[in-house]
């Protein structure tokens, strides 16, 4: 284990060990421990966090076993709703699995994103607008009879639920977490429904492609003001964000286009081009490759001069 | 670039700063000022708020209209004087700046006459408040048809936003989605309106990208969009949008001395920098167009170019890429149209094209700058060559001819006479009154 005059200022080398070369486990909690509560390094997220525990977890938590004097950032025990597609959409089996894991009733609407699809692409766009409420309808019903705790869903049913005054009174009373997934969200709709619609509820976003079997979460301890960072599950899935033209790095704080690495004993799905546009973060200590924030969808340049008429 | 100008999103709840904001550039493709484009969810949740709000009361709307109107023309509005407004949106949309002052006053005048001007298309049988003692013997109540009213605004010209002012003297509630290519005006226009005294809940300044423009037309009762032919197609029917597309403005030279009246056309084609639906597009005359082209021809080529912001300018202004897609466009479809003017310099300069026949479909092509098309017409070719007209300038002495005009239902405006076509005043309907759109009557009797 090494020890070094400043160990707050500069992130421990245990925590930025390279790819085959991962540190002993204990050393990797100490060493995460000094980074995230010391009030040079630390997260605001969990240096006011620390305030309400009753341990010092630099002084406290050592080893692998000390990491149960946490408390759950997500809660355990009560309802999971989740509003997201299920079947062979990568989202819907993550939310199941966590949802297992932490004991929870699990209470699920599905959604078939590729029948929307469809009935757009058929221009018959008052389907879609059926169907979407539709399944708002049936959110709403477990929402009123059952105590749910943990919100799950996908941008544009999130931003319909919070069209529904009584739905969003509804979960504000109830619901703790809300994550979201499967689709871009801007930082003003981000914003709008942390600091207008839901003001006490946690919001994460999961940032992830069946390409790479698994997603990314948004980072702990954010502001509304910050950008949206997701740090990808490392070193098993790592992003890089570069220049479509060129598939060079941008630099840190420009955009850029989304590749995907999956690199595990279960898999190897190198070098995926995503459709994403994203603002490249300089990953946290021990990542490898990018962060990512502010993913969007490639431009869309429209209001294109109109030649004809005055207008 | 610190010193651009921030045009937020006026929301509900005051100004509103987007993360999402469109850098908006003047002729040269300098940037200028940033514009906040809000999200679905801030349109969804400013179209509730505009449900959930009052109306004020009639006496209070006239009395803030026309303080609104005061304000526009005379005040400090955001930092930003007089002006620097004109002179902004001078540099942004090329109009010349004579034009947009002028505009600044119609804008002001429009504000000032609004309550009046709405009243003007009540019927006459019809009383404006039930309170009215006439409903005791059994009455026509004008009343609103909806409460919440949507505008997809046009950027071709400031004034274009004298006319939803109406709907808020008529008690609606607006939402008005500005062009990208000129939002300095009504975002002016509605900073001077709460300051005025409409709350801020009673009228919104809503920026989006196309995605999500169509939920603001969703979240209103009745609606007005600007367009091309391709607005009018998309919305023509949707009985809850009233569409505001091409102007085809036209006039009729039906009089041998057609030379005594070549002042009104000339003013008609390039008024205004030839960029509102009011400018003559096609002129149709009796006997050979040649001469009556050629002296247009002469009496356009004598305007000088200058930049928008000279006070002598009359020409409008576009980036060099713009104009030169605007004369390509032009050239693509004069077809065998003679061309007697146009060089596609970045001020648009004018354009005559003569036809050879009253039916040449060009004649319809209605370009944003002094472009105009000039066709032989004679008695027995009739109404035909200039139905679908905003306006028409009709010269002739021939009044069983006027009796087919003014008759004619795809004609808006009839002005006989030495009248240039953008003749505009309050309370003359501009393409029908708006409160035709926005009013009904209802039976009412009451103890």
């Amino acid at each position: 284990m090494s020890h070094r005059s400043d160990p707050v200022l500069e992130p421990d080398p245990v925590l930025d060990a390279p790819f085959g070369a991962e540190p002993e486990p204990d050393a990797l909690i100490q060493a995460a421990m000094r980074w995230h509560f010391s009030p040079e390094t630390g997260s605001p997220f969990w240096l006011r966090t620390a305030e309400t525990f009753d341990f010092d977890p630099r002084r406290d938590v050592r080893t692998f076993a000390d990491l149960a004097r946490f408390p759950n950032v997500v809660p355990n025990g009560v309802g999971w709703l989740s509003v997201a597609p299920s079947g062979p959409h990568v989202f819907g089996e993550f939310v199941g699995r966590q949802a297992r894991q932490r004991g929870s009733a699990r209470f699920t609407v599905d959604l078939d994103p590729r029948w929307v699809r469809k009935v757009l692409a058929d221009g018959r766009p008052e389907e879609a607008e059926r169907y979407a409420e539709h399944v708002i309808d049936q959110a709403g019903r477990i929402l009123e009879t059952q105590d749910i705790g943990v919100l799950v869903t996908t941008p544009p049913l999130l931003e319909r639920l919070a069209r529904r005054d009584d739905l969003v009174k509804l979960v504000n009373e109830h619901v703790r977490v809300i994550t979201w997934g499967g689709a871009h969200m801007d930082a003003d709709t981000r914003s709008i429904l942390r600091d207008e619609v839901f003001p006490e509820i946690q919001i994460y976003g999961v940032y992830g492609s069946t390409m790479v079997l698994g997603a990314a979460h948004e980072r702990l301890g954010l502001t509304a003001d910050d950008p949206c960072v997701f740090d990808p599950y490392s070193p098993y899935i790592s992003f890089e964000v570069v220049d479509p033209q060129t598939r060079r790095p941008v630099g840190y704080g420009e955009r850029g286009q989304v590749i995907m690495h999956h690199i595990s004993r279960n898999a190897l799905l190198p070098n995926n081009l995503e459709r994403d546009l994203a603002t490249r973060i300089e990953p946290p200590p021990g990542q490898m490759g990018d962060s990512v924030a502010d993913v969007g969808p490639v431009a869309v340049f429209d209001d294109e001069p109109l030649i004809e008429g005055v207008y | 670039m610190a010193d651009l100008i921030d045009l937020d999103a006026l929301g509900p709840a005051g100004p509103y700063r987007a993360r999402n904001r469109e850098t908006i550039p003047d002729v040269t493709g300098r940037p200028v000022a940033e514009l906040s484009l809000v999200p679905s969810l801030f349109v969804r949740r400013g179209m509730a708020a505009l449900h959930r709000a009052d109306t004020l009361p009639a006496d209070r709307r006239a009395a803030a209209l026309a303080h609104a109107g005061q304000i526009f023309a005379t005040g400090i509005i955001d930092g930003m004087s007089r002006d620097e407004y004109e002179h902004t949106v001078t540099r942004v949309c090329g109009l010349p700046i004579s034009v947009v002052r002028a505009a600044t006053d119609a804008v002001a005048l429009a504000a000032q006459e609004a309550y009046a001007s709405a009243d003007a298309a009540r019927p006459a049988a019809a009383v404006d408040d039930w309170h009215d003692p006439l409903t005791r013997q059994g009455r026509a109540l004008w009343t609103r048809r909806g409460n919440v009213f949507a505008v997809h605004a046009a950027g071709n010209h400031p004034a274009v936003h004298s006319l939803w002012l109406e709907a808020l003297a008529l008690g609606y509630r607006v939402a008005v989605r500005p062009s990208r290519r000129e939002p300095f005006t009504p975002h002016r226009l509605i900073l001077a309106l709460r300051e005025a005294g409409f709350p801020d809940d009673s009228v919104l300044l809503l920026p989006t990208d196309h995605r999500v423009a169509d939920e603001i037309i969703d979240g209103a009762e009745l609606a007005m969009a600007y367009g091309g032919d391709d607005v009018v197609a998309r919305y023509g029917r949707d009985p809850r949008v009233l569409t505001q597309g091409p102007g085809r403005t036209k006039i009729l030279l039906d009089d041998p001395d057609w030379r005594s009246h070549l002042d009104v056309v000339v003013d008609s084609v390039s008024h205004e920098g030839g960029a509102a639906c009011v400018n003559t597009t096609a002129v149709f005359g009796a006997g050979d167009p040649a001469p009556v082209a050629a002296a247009l021809a002469e009496r356009l080529a004598a305007i000088p170019t200058l930049p928008p912001e000279d006070e002598k300018a009359v020409l409008p202004v576009r980036g060099a890429a713009a104009a030169h897609a605007v004369e390509r466009y032009l050239l693509d479809h004069a077809g065998d149209a003679r061309m007697l003017l146009g060089d596609g310099s970045a001020a648009l300069r004018p354009a005559v094209l003569q036809l050879d026949r009253s039916d040449a479909p060009q004649a319809g092509i209605e370009l944003p700058f002094p472009c105009v098309w000039v066709a032989p017409w004679s008695r027995e070719d009739g109404v035909g060559p200039v139905r679908g007209s905003l306006v028409l300038t009709a010269i002739t002495a021939d009044d069983a001819l006027l009796d087919e005009l003014v008759a004619e239902p795809t004609i808006s405006n009839v002005y006989i006479g030495d009248h240039p076509t953008y003749w505009i005043r309050p309370g003359i309907p501009h393409d029908r009154y708006l409160g035709e759109f926005l009013m009904r009557t209802k039976g009412m009797i009451r103890d």
